[in-house]
């Protein structure tokens, strides 16, 4: 019977072992990418540190095995347990290096881990098992054990429970192996009740932790994000994270604001309807970037529009807002349209090598704050966009806050007029933003700001687009260059305006 | 130690050793070796058993060669309609501007760039308005260029102390007293650069046929670039390794040994300006000017002669291996690989361009020394070059500091670093594989021993040379990504301006050469860049087209 409920005990302890390698990995990778890197040295670590246990093992006395056992339980209860909340916390509200932070406690727990088969197999043999029969036993259920927590970790735990829950929870069932084995051995222990006593204080903690846990990673994430996040993935490409708070849907790249559903209407009407609006004969438009759907949404609402070519690099961006309930909805379901093509590949290898022509394009890209995003808005790029669109039709381009970057923004203008097109400045109010600037330019120059739509808009009417094109006296045009893909004025430009706003 | 402990033992050493060796396995590179020109080339040392001629052609020109000179050559004439001529490809067509290619990548195997074309460099702006390489402008102060093909931003960076830095030179590190030094260096190329002659020319120029005959210049060439360096007091270490880098880059030859006039020519002389570029920028193109040799190739329509019907110009493969003056004109006998061994052609024509390396015509021509040239006096060194492509799937990660650039270099290592082939993709996102090309000037040993060392050494160790910088910037980290290298050796890749070589009577000779006989390569310059190559084929061209 005794040596039964240390097999159990093994079973369980190997599944709670095994758990928190995959905690610290599964979090790991999803706070700084690159899954493969991060699972792999983690895994590395942990069973590095699982050896130095065992070996660790061997200076423990024989008579104080069942004793250093339960000690043990308790302090990997205690440290797997906190593992994943304390990671979270420290990932975004501390500025402890989070990389040491995560080592340090991936090897430390580890150790303890290591130490104990050790110990249950020497504890198993002092009462006279068989060897070979021990050893057969203890490492069967130490597999099975490993075995039923990595499938029920990716299916169940995870995303039942949420990491920091889960690490919750298999520290409770650690310190109950301890204090179970202290309750069974209570004879063969020295002080038995004060390792209840510590054992208990540890249980308690930790279950407070795991009914108090949805509010600590709400209040981590909040550091992180604001809000609570929906939706978070990695792609080979970028890092999206979906938060909500009420009923503000907000989409993160890589920590950038892309749009909250609060305002979205404003940036995506202004981009959208000026253009349409004036080319009531548009039949085919082209959307660059813009794998939200949103401007997508905008442009399908126009019955004359009978196809629509949307490029964007993220075949994971696409696939999420077009499957996901929530964001289906905030584009309604633009993607479902028959009318809409798309595109994952890169919009600038795409108009080099595609081809088709359109009579308008939106270039809805991320800002040009590297050398890589600043080709989609050089001179090359703009005349080959050109090429791809009629010439009485139009190409609008988001292009950053003519009010915090106006370097930024007068260069992209400028790079459009480099490149042949004539164009017309204007800019809206987007309150989640700022004062946000767009440029819609025609190889053939003719454009007058519309005086009434004809769908209705929430944000856009005569007055207000009338208003978009003027500019106020403190949003003066700087002189600039064009962005040339030599030199990339463009990117220093922006770099220099943000980094005058941001402090 | 029992039995069982020592099989477990043995059981789990060997399991560590075999994953280690996979492992290793995986990193190690597999790679390629190709010496163009080698094998054909050596044949020219025994050229009597050769077989009879099979085939014979005539045309009015024959053109021996296919590198720039021989292509600029042809390019003119057809350019200006005159079609009767037939070009020789030689052992490996477009020479010094050959390309390979690995799937949809393409790299360079030889000259992976060219500066903005000077004012004088007229020859070659006309082939670049009619590539639509020049948008506009051609023969003005500022031509607009299509910027696909100037360089894009970041052009260079420089890895020092374990860090990238911005540019060629890793100056934000230095004491003020090397800055300094480096501020009055580059002043003084300022001057330089905007510095003429007498004779009203410029003191440096590109073609330097353009450039002043003025003495007080020319005397430059009386010293090495070390002397002269030494002497105005430009002592710097990190100034001296990079001018000595810049030697080796252009001349395949360190500061010692190249003439002080070739030493700032390198500098003063890319003069060239653009609309819509910086001064100093250059163009280059995935397969390096392999893409300039394409178009020139193109643009000549070249047919193969299925008989004598067909419409001229002709491509023949093959190199020539005799060259005679006749009472007519020429007589050329060319081989070439054909189904059952070599075969031999003969060409008659009224004029032939030879358009190949000096030291291969030493051996084609026999009379050489009728023109003045004296083979053992005059024959420039020819300095040997290793390239390599290293195709990678996907981009190993970087040391800290700047980010990947076009051009790579490694401060103080004796390799010169590595271009990266799809730096100009017009593309936001990294590409799914690259290239890799990374160049070795063998300036650490002297020619013929580096030539002996190319031709023995194993491809390990050519590996070994050619990956240096590439293992210094990524370590292991190369193996993983890497798919493969292709080696390439180039023997005899360019002339060295050797102190003197301004002067050089036998050059001068063989350029001013007209005739049933005329020469055309970079070797005339005394050194190996596109336009000068490209020169001496357009003079050759102008003067069959004013005959």
């Amino acid at each position: 019977m005794i040596d039964r409920i240390l097999i159990l005990s093994v079973f369980v302890v190997a599944s709670c072992g095994l758990a928190y390698e995959l905690i610290a990995g599964a979090l790991s990778s999803y706070l700084l990418g690159d899954s493969v890197l991060q699972f792999s040295s983690i895994i590395g670590c942990y069973l590095f540190a699982m050896g130095v246990g065992s070996h660790l093992s061997k200076y423990v006395r024989d008579g104080d095995v069942l004793a250093r056992f339960v000690d043990i339980e308790l302090l990997v209860g205690l440290l797997g347990g906190v593992s994943a909340t304390v990671l979270f916390l420290t990932f975004s509200w501390l500025a402890a290096p989070f990389r040491v932070t995560l080592y340090a406690l991936v090897f430390v727990i580890g150790v303890l881990v290591g130490m104990e088969i050790p110990l249950v197999m020497r504890a198993l043999h002092a009462r006279s098992a068989k060897f070979s029969d021990l050893v057969a036993k203890v490492l069967t259920f130490d597999y099975l054990g490993a075995l039923a927590v990595s499938l029920l970790f990716p299916l169940v735990l995870a995303p039942r429970l949420g990491l920091a829950r889960t690490g919750l929870l298999f520290g409770m069932l650690n310190v109950a192996v301890g204090l179970w084995t202290v309750w069974v051995f209570r004879g063969k222990l020295a002080r038995p009740a004060a390792q209840v006593l510590r054992g208990a204080v540890v249980f308690v903690l930790l279950g407070a932790g795991f009914l108090a846990s949805d509010r600590l990673v709400a209040w981590a994430e909040k550091g992180l994000f604001g809000d609570e996040i929906i939706h978070a993935l990695t792609t080979p490409y970028q890092r999206l994270v979906i938060t909500r708070w009420q009923d503000d849907t907000r989409l993160y790249i890589n920590g950038n604001l892309q749009f909250s559903s609060r305002d979205e209407h404003r940036y995506h009407e202004a981009l959208v309807h000026p253009a349409l609006e004036s080319a009531p004969w548009a039949q085919r438009v082209l959307i660059l970037g813009g794998g939200d759907g949103l401007a997508l949404r905008e442009v399908l609402r126009y019955p004359n529009v009978k196809a629509v070519t949307l490029v964007d690099l993220d075949a994971e961006m696409t696939r999420l807002f077009s499957t996901a309930p929530s964001l289906v909805q905030l584009n309604k379901a633009a993607f479902a349209d028959p009318r809409v093509t798309v595109v994952n590949q890169d919009a600038a290898q795409w108009i080099e090598h595609g081809d088709g022509m359109f009579d308008l394009a939106i270039a809805d890209f991320p800002d040009p704050s590297s050398f890589a995003l600043g080709k989609l808005y050089s001179v090359p790029f703009y005349r080959l966009l050109a090429k791809h669109v009629a010439a009485n039709g139009y190409i609008v381009v988001q292009s950053t806050s003519p009010y915090y970057a106006p370097q930024a923004y007068w260069s992209i203008v400028r790079t459009l007029e480099e490149a042949g097109l004539h164009t017309w400045p204007y800019h809206a109010y987007v309150p989640s933003f700022g004062e946000w600037g767009f440029v819609l330019a025609s190889a053939q120059g003719r454009f007058a700001p519309p005086t009434a739509y004809r769908l209705p808009m929430r944000f856009l009417d005569a007055e207000v687009t009338r208003g978009m094109f003027i500019f106020a006296p403190d949003m003066p045009k700087p002189a600039v260059e064009a962005n040339r893909l030599n030199n990339q004025s463009l990117v220093h430009y922006f770099e220099e305006d943000w980094h005058r706003v941001i402090r | 130690m029992d039995r069982r402990t020592f099989l477990l033992a043995a059981g789990a050493a060997g399991a560590t050793a075999a994953s280690a060796g996979a492992f290793w396995h995986w990193l190690e590179i597999p790679a390629t070796v190709q010496a163009p020109g080698r094998d054909l080339g050596h044949l020219l040392r025994n050229r009597r058993d050769l077989p009879p001629p099979r085939a014979q052609f005539e045309a009015d020109v024959v053109i021996l060669g296919s590198g720039a000179a021989g292509l600029a050559a042809a390019w003119r004439l057809a350019r200006e309609g005159h079609r009767n001529f037939i070009l020789v490809g030689g052992p490996e067509p477009h020479g010094n501007l050959a390309a390979g290619a690995a799937g949809e990548l393409r790299y360079p195997t030889g000259a992976h760039y060219l500066p903005l074309p000077s004012r004088e460099s007229t020859h070659v702006r006309d082939m670049l308005s009619d590539f639509g390489v020049i948008l506009d402008g051609a023969q003005t102060d500022r031509p607009y260029y299509d910027e696909r093909y100037v360089v894009h931003a970041p052009e260079s960076r420089v890895l020092f102390d374990g860090v990238w830095h911005d540019g060629l030179i890793p100056t934000d590190t230095l004491p003020y007293a090397e800055r300094e030094e480096q501020r009055r260096f580059f002043a003084l190329i300022d001057i330089l650069a905007a510095a003429r002659g007498r004779d009203g020319r410029r003191a440096f120029a590109v073609p330097l046929d353009a450039a002043t005959r003025d003495p007080t210049w020319r005397a430059l060439d009386g010293a090495s670039f070390a002397a002269w360096l030494d002497r105005e007091g430009y002592r710097g270490r990190v100034l001296r390794a990079y001018l000595d880098y810049a030697c080796r880059d252009d001349y395949g030859r360190g500061c010692d040994e190249v003439s002080a006039y070739a030493g700032l020519h390198y500098f003063a002389s890319r003069v060239g300006e653009a609309a819509n570029a910086e001064r100093g920028a250059v163009l280059t193109w995935p397969e390096g000017l392999g893409a300039l040799a394409q178009r020139l190739h193109a643009a000549c329509g070249f047919a193969s002669p299925a008989s004598t019907a067909t419409p001229k110009p002709w491509w023949l493969d093959g190199m020539a291996v005799s060259l005679r003056r006749e009472a007519a004109g020429v007589e050329v006998l060319c081989v070439a690989p054909g189904t059952g061994g070599l075969e031999t052609r003969r060409i008659r024509a009224r004029r032939a361009i030879c358009a190949m390396p000096l030291h291969v015509a030493a051996h084609v021509l026999d009379g050489l020394h009728d023109f003045g040239f004296d083979v053992r006096e005059h024959m420039p060194a020819h300095a040997p070059w290793l390239v390599a492509n290293f195709v990678l799937a996907g981009f190993p990660a970087e040391l800290p500091g700047a980010a990947l650039a076009w051009d790579n270099i490694v401060h103080g290592s004796a390799n010169l670093g590595y271009v990266v082939s799809t730096h100009q993709d017009l593309r936001a996102g990294p590409p799914p594989r690259t290239v890799f090309t990374s160049y070795c000037a063998l300036a650490d040993l002297s020619p013929p021993a580096a030539r002996k060392w190319m031709e023995n050494a194993p491809p390990g160790e050519l590996l070994e040379r050619a990956s240096a910088d590439l293992r210094t910037a990524y370590g292991w980290k190369l193996g993983a990504v890497c798919e493969g290298a292709s080696i390439t050796l180039r023997a005899h890749a360019m002339a060295v301006p050797s102190p003197g070589y301004l002067a050089n009577p036998g050059l001068r000779a063989l350029r001013e050469a007209d005739g049933p006989l005329q020469f055309a390569h970079a070797d005339l310059s005394g050194y190996s860049v596109f336009e000068e190559a490209a020169w001496w084929g357009e003079c050759c061209a102008r003067r069959v087209l004013s005959a």
